[in-house]
């Protein structure tokens, strides 16, 4: 059964000639259009080369005014399904609201050094283990730079959460990855705010930096701030 | 891919208009997006493979372990330096238990990637439905 694999949801335009060559159009309804392609087979596979086409597509469209990004692997049946989505007086509401927005997403990892900066109040069971390197030692104390770990992380993320806040209307804040990981941002910020927000973390980075690094993705579709919670029809 | 990459001045500000890796979208588009249950459904495979151990948990004895070492370590390397040590001795440790401790960490991170890659590696033959 064929059916409809949306991208998202945009302002009636037109698409770029490079999507539309990869099979991508707009159904419209009333001004507002859902991005699809054609889909051959459900379900969808959730790969590498699947995820970055989807992502593509949304980022590239919203470069040229708002995209509301479809969660991947949404399908509709057909173009009416398609009108009925776009119908919904939610989705005029947050093509509206996010009309400026973008999201940046920001990550954060330490240096390694972070762990002597942090282990330095816990010189006894450093003094321990360098005296008897044991399992239990090395436990205690690697509890201990893990508990202390925890709360630079929580310390630097207010930080920046403070720094941020003249240019940031909503911010989604997760755990970050990995045993370096410092923080795990997702910011909603107007498209005329992105360059202060960049300004602030440059000057942040002289404060933080080393040991904490910052990878800053965007302006991208607002990903993270798109939820719709809608009862089932009766 | 035509992503643009640039850094600060000090490099410790990295920069990307768009998502660039699998790292940059999995969290977006899996977890969050538009999602309108009456009107859409939601339908993929494949997502165990990309997620599994993604998320590593800090709070482990291997953790605590790698930790305590890193930890001595830096403080030899610092012993040695600030008492300008000759290298002979003190390096040839020091290089050594660096090597073991990176090898560690890196390991485990190459484990995850290694399922990342499986995910899309398995399934790169037949995902042309949807896209490109």
């Amino acid at each position: 059964m064929s059916a409809l694999y949306l991208y998202g949801v945009t302002r009636q335009r037109e698409l770029p000639q490079q999507l539309a060559d990869r099979g991508l159009f707009l159904v419209e309804h009333e001004g507002r259009a859902a991005i699809v392609s054609e889909l051959d087979a459900a379900p969808v596979q959730a790969n590498r080369h699947n995820l970055l086409a989807h992502a593509d597509a949304v980022e590239e469209l919203h470069e040229g005014g708002i995209v509301l990004p479809a969660r991947f692997g949404t399908l509709l049946d057909d173009h009416d399904a398609a009108r009925e989505l776009l119908a919904l007086p939610d989705i005029e509401l947050l093509l509206e609201r996010h009309r400026n927005n973008s999201e940046l997403t920001l990550k954060g990892t330490y240096e390694e050094t972070i762990l002597a900066e942090v282990s330095r109040p816990l010189e006894p069971l450093r003094e321990a283990y360098r005296r008897a390197p044991t399992l239990e030692a090395g436990i205690a104390l690697g509890e201990a730079i893990t508990e202390a770990l925890y709360n630079r992380r929580a310390r630097d993320l207010d930080i920046v959460l403070q720094r941020l806040e003249p240019f940031v209307g909503d911010v989604v804040v997760s755990e970050p990855l990995g045993e370096y990981g410092a923080l795990d941002l997702a910011l909603l910020v107007r498209r005329d705010a992105v360059e202060s927000v960049d300004a602030a973390l440059e000057e942040l980075t002289k404060e933080l930096s080393p040991p904490l690094h910052l990878r800053l993705v965007g302006p991208l579709p607002p990903y993270s701030f798109v939820s719709l919670e809608l009862p089932a029809p009766v | 891919m035509g992503v643009m990459h640039r850094e600060s001045a000090a490099g410790y500000l990295t920069r990307a208009p768009r998502s660039s890796g699998l790292a940059d979208v999995l969290e977006i588009l899996l977890d969050r997006g538009l999602v309108i249950d009456a009107f859409v459904r939601v339908s993929l495979v494949g997502i165990e493979l990309l997620t599994v151990d993604l998320r590593v948990v800090v709070a482990s004895v291997d953790t605590y372990l790698r930790f305590a070492e890193a930890t001595n370590r830096l403080d030899m390397q610092a012993v040695s330096n600030a008492k300008g040590l000759p290298d002979l001795f003190g390096d040839a440790e020091e290089s050594g238990a660096e090597r073991k401790t990176k090898g560690a960490v890196e390991g485990g991170m190459d484990a995850i990637k290694e399922k990342i890659g499986l995910g899309g590696g398995d399934d790169d033959e037949d995902d042309d439905e949807d896209d490109k």
